[in-house]
């Protein structure tokens, strides 16, 4: 049983587009600039890095910690969003 | 080798050999690999040894048992020889002579007389020792006769009882 919050599933329930990497569940606005900084600036450009890693959650997980500094609950949000949303339009 | 200096495949194949499942492996990618590797590592600090077994095999070794007969062929053979050669040195005695018959018995063969070529060949050892018996009784048999036939010749021709 998994509550999804509102971001969740404003996210997964329409094509991202340009969608700002704000906008993906789990990344607020201080993990938001970390990945900027490493051009990370638009949530396809995370989905990218996630289909690199092979969809794997446990992966994207990981480097998302690594790379943005983010605890395990906002990396495994991070990743459910990311991994629904591939479901549906991918 | 530090794993940070491998190439991109050598990493690859590393991560393949700790059954790291990965993607490829590009700039994003490559310090989370690096990290899992090091990871993996210090768990089984092992490496995936590469087969290196020597392998011993027992061969089985057929032995045969070659026996020399020194008959005294030999010495005629000797002669031949000498009466042959002629202005041969008389002394090299010792050099090897040409044998007319092969002296060396190989003692596999087994002892299947061509006595009886008629009989069938059963196989069976009782057999043999049934014929054997058989062909010395014969034998037996002929020297007796010829024997009272020597015997007989001084007086009366056998057969006149």
């Amino acid at each position: 049983m998994s509550t999804t919050s509102q971001k969740h599933r404003d996210f997964v329930g329409e094509p991202m587009g340009d969608k700002s990497v704000t906008s993906l569940s789990g990344i607020g606005e201080i993990l938001g600039k970390k990945l900027e900084q490493q051009g990370f600036d638009k949530a396809y450009v995370v989905l990218g890095q996630f289909l690199l890693l092979k969809k794997d959650s446990e992966m994207f997980s990981e480097w998302l910690k690594d790379a943005s500094g983010a605890n395990s609950r906002q990396a495994g949000s991070c990743s459910q969003c990311l991994r629904e949303w591939c479901d549906s339009f991918l | 080798m530090p794993l940070r200096e491998k190439s991109d495949q050598e990493l690859s194949k590393l991560l393949s050999e700790y059954g790291i499942k990965h993607g490829p492996i590009v700039d994003s990618t490559r310090k989370l690999y690096e990290k899992k590797l090091e990871e993996a590592m210090e768990d089984a600090p092992v490496e995936v040894p590469s087969p290196d077994k020597t392998f011993y095999r027992e061969e089985v070794e057929e032995v045969t048992y070659i026996t020399y007969h020194h008959s005294p062929v030999r010495q005629e053979v000797n002669s031949d020889v000498v009466r042959r050669r002629g202005n041969a040195e008389p002394d090299k005695e010792e050099e090897p002579l040409q044998y007319t018959e092969p002296p060396v018995q190989i003692s596999k063969r087994t002892a299947n007389h061509s006595a009886a070529p008629g009989i069938k060949e059963s196989g069976c050892s009782v057999w043999k020792g049934v014929r054997l018996l058989l062909l010395l009784a014969v034998l037996a048999a002929a020297v007796y006769y010829a024997y009272c036939r020597v015997v007989n010749n001084e007086e009366d021709p056998f057969g006149i009882q």
